[in-house]
């Protein structure tokens, strides 16, 4: 009896095991970013490059009509950007910013447009602060909580400043190496979506700190 | 129960019981503390498939160029899309769930199990092929267009796949409280002395004796005769709807697998769920297109297809062997193990209904293809 009940319920739990959304990345960007400030020293936004994948390249480049084969031009592209920028709206852009710890909100890109360098598309766009900041730490995180992205910084100079008062330092953090367990956490985002106040997921965030003492 | 039967059905309930812990602390963890401890044996292997399955996919790529110049390439380009095929099953919308609760609710057998596992992964590639050929090759679509064709077929596999649930669960439910009300009867002992004789005037009796039975139930007790559930000592066990009386050890008769409503009931499911192609695919198409390369990638696609039907296949003998081993256990308790077993089924319509449900609320799969093109 006991062991039928155990029988039954494992069958159920397996089923649910079996079911366990396990993304995985379909499309990697390597990026770029650099924190806008004003003359006054306050942040106003970000600028980001994002390079795609070879294969991800290829599908958003499907049915562009390109004059060249194999090459494609700013304006060529331009529809293709505003796609792209609009439907990362849904996803804030990956971008998440705080100021001395406290959330930040992001306006509409501005200044966006892909480039073609064959065999990638790099996305380039503008995320304006809603309100610049001026805090003595800044921490911009750039990853997807799905994981059906995979963001990771290029390794030639990630991250820059433009404009930034002297005193102000850069510095980033790649995300470490999940762990077992914690890949299989991650594994469990889009099942269960994360509470608004969760900061579970900047454990992978791909993280930069401006310190401006 | 034998010894080793006692053996093996604690050998079961162990494994199931250990994926059972993972999964428990898999799920409490984004909303309480992590872990890691007690999920490390199983995420482990999460964490390893998901590595694997990302490399090989990555690897992809490579070998699709390295082909356009290099035969030889492709022979290797087969091989990694086979092997990220059976990785990439591990993951989100390929129906093993739906696949696995739909052969448990259903009584299935593990060959049938086996060849909708196959017949599904085959549906998948060829949907995958077939959006690429007509929309890119043929139309020149744009990745927009062909990302919300891709999301509305999805959609249409979801409310399929809810469709069939419902249909099963409807089914099944009425099963279910068939087997209750059986099971009230039982426990009078006037006819639990009389199951043990014969099934066959029992059953007329107990039709007969009970004046309110509902004459569905008649004509139930009728299919078990014909069904020559009568030969075997345990008639109360043969009442149900379809062909194969639960609880025999036979394997599947020709004619059962053949039937119009074993295949065609069993099509039905697998369709809906192959019908979404794999994000995956479409992409590794359109990529192999635009290297001039699509017969490759179609190549590449069916093999993929076959790699992800091992996996699926593999999850469906489980599911379906749990279910077997659950009803030979509950085979020894009569009508309440029978009770039981409708519950499982009950249980696993309702699944499907959950799953259904929730890959069209868009919770579960997340390869969403028009995160970046709309």
């Amino acid at each position: 009896m006991i062991k039928r009940m155990y029988c039954c319920c494992a069958i159920v739990l397996l089923l649910l095991s079996v079911n366990r959304a396990e993304a995985h990345p379909h499309v990697w960007v390597t990026f770029h970013s650099e924190l806008l400030y004003a003359v006054d020293g306050t942040i106003t936004g970000v600028r980001h490059a994002w390079t795609f994948d070879d294969m991800f390249s290829a599908y958003a480049l499907q049915g562009t009509s390109h004059a060249k084969k194999g090459q494609y031009t700013r304006e060529e592209l331009a529809s293709l950007a505003q796609t792209n920028v609009d439907s990362l709206k849904e996803y804030d852009y990956f971008t998440y910013a705080r100021a001395d710890g406290k959330k930040l909100k992001f306006a509409e890109p501005v200044d966006y447009w892909l480039e073609y360098k064959n065999p990638s598309l790099i996305l380039h766009f503008t995320l304006p602060l809603k309100v610049p900041a001026a805090p003595r730490a800044m921490q911009i995180e750039v990853y997807d909580p799905s994981i059906f992205v995979d963001f990771e910084f290029a390794k030639d100079k990630p991250v820059s400043l433009s404009g930034a008062p002297p005193q102000c330092l850069a510095t980033y953090d790649l995300p470490h190496q999940p762990t077992a367990a914690e890949q299989a956490q991650l594994n469990q985002l889009d099942a269960v979506p994360l509470d608004p106040s969760s900061t579970y997921g900047e454990i992978f965030a791909n993280k930069i700190l401006v310190r401006c003492p | 129960m034998t010894r080793s039967r006692a053996i093996s059905v604690t050998a079961v309930v162990a494994v199931l019981v250990a994926f059972a812990t993972g999964i428990v602390s898999a799920w409490s963890a984004p909303f309480g503390a992590p872990h890691p401890a007690a999920a490390m044996s199983v995420s482990g292997l999460t964490g390893w498939i998901f590595a694997e399955q990302a490399a090989f996919y990555r690897s992809l790529s490579g070998f699709i160029r390295a082909s356009k110049e290099d035969g030889a390439a492709m022979w290797e380009l087969f091989g990694i899309s086979f092997v990220y095929g059976v990785f990439h099953a591990a993951g989100p919308g390929h129906g093993k769930a739906v696949i696995s609760s739909y052969l448990v609710a259903n009584e299935e057998t593990w060959r049938r199990g086996i060849a909708l596992s196959f017949v599904s992964a085959a549906i998948q590639s060829v949907v995958a092929i077939v959006v690429v050929a007509i929309a890119a090759v043929l139309l020149g679509a744009t990745a927009k267009t062909i990302g919300l064709t891709v999301h509305l077929v999805e959609i249409i596999s979801y409310a399929l796949v809810i469709l069939i649930g419902l249909r099963l669960l409807y089914v099944k439910g009425r099963s279910f409280l068939v087997a209750c009300r059986e099971l009230t009867w039982r426990q009078t002992p006037e006819l639990a002395f009389a199951a043990a004789h014969a099934a066959k005037p029992l059953s007329a009796a107990t039709l007969q004796s009970s004046g309110q039975r509902p004459g569905a139930m008649a004509m139930r007790a009728g299919q078990c005769q014909v069904d020559g559930c009568t030969a075997h000592v345990h008639g109360f066990h043969c009442h149900d709807d379809h062909e194969s009386a639960w609880g025999h050890a036979h394997g599947p008769e020709p004619t059962m697998l053949a039937g119009a409503g074993g295949w065609r009931r069993g099509l039905a499911a697998v369709v809906a769920v192959g019908l979404r192609p794999c994000s995956g695919a479409i992409i590794v198409l359109i990529f192999a297109l635009a290297q001039d390369l699509f017969w490759t990638g179609v190549g590449a696609t069916l093999i993929m297809g076959l790699g992800t039907a091992a996996t699926v296949a593999a999850i469906a003998t489980v599911a379906v062997s749990a279910r077997g081993l659950a009803s030979r256990i509950a085979r020894t308790r009569a009508a309440l193990g029978m009770l039981a077993m409708r519950a499982i089924e009950v249980g696993a319509a309702a699944l499907i209904v959950g799953f259904g449900a929730l890959l069209l609320a868009g919770y579960v799969a997340s390869e969403q293809l028009w995160m970046f093109t709309g």
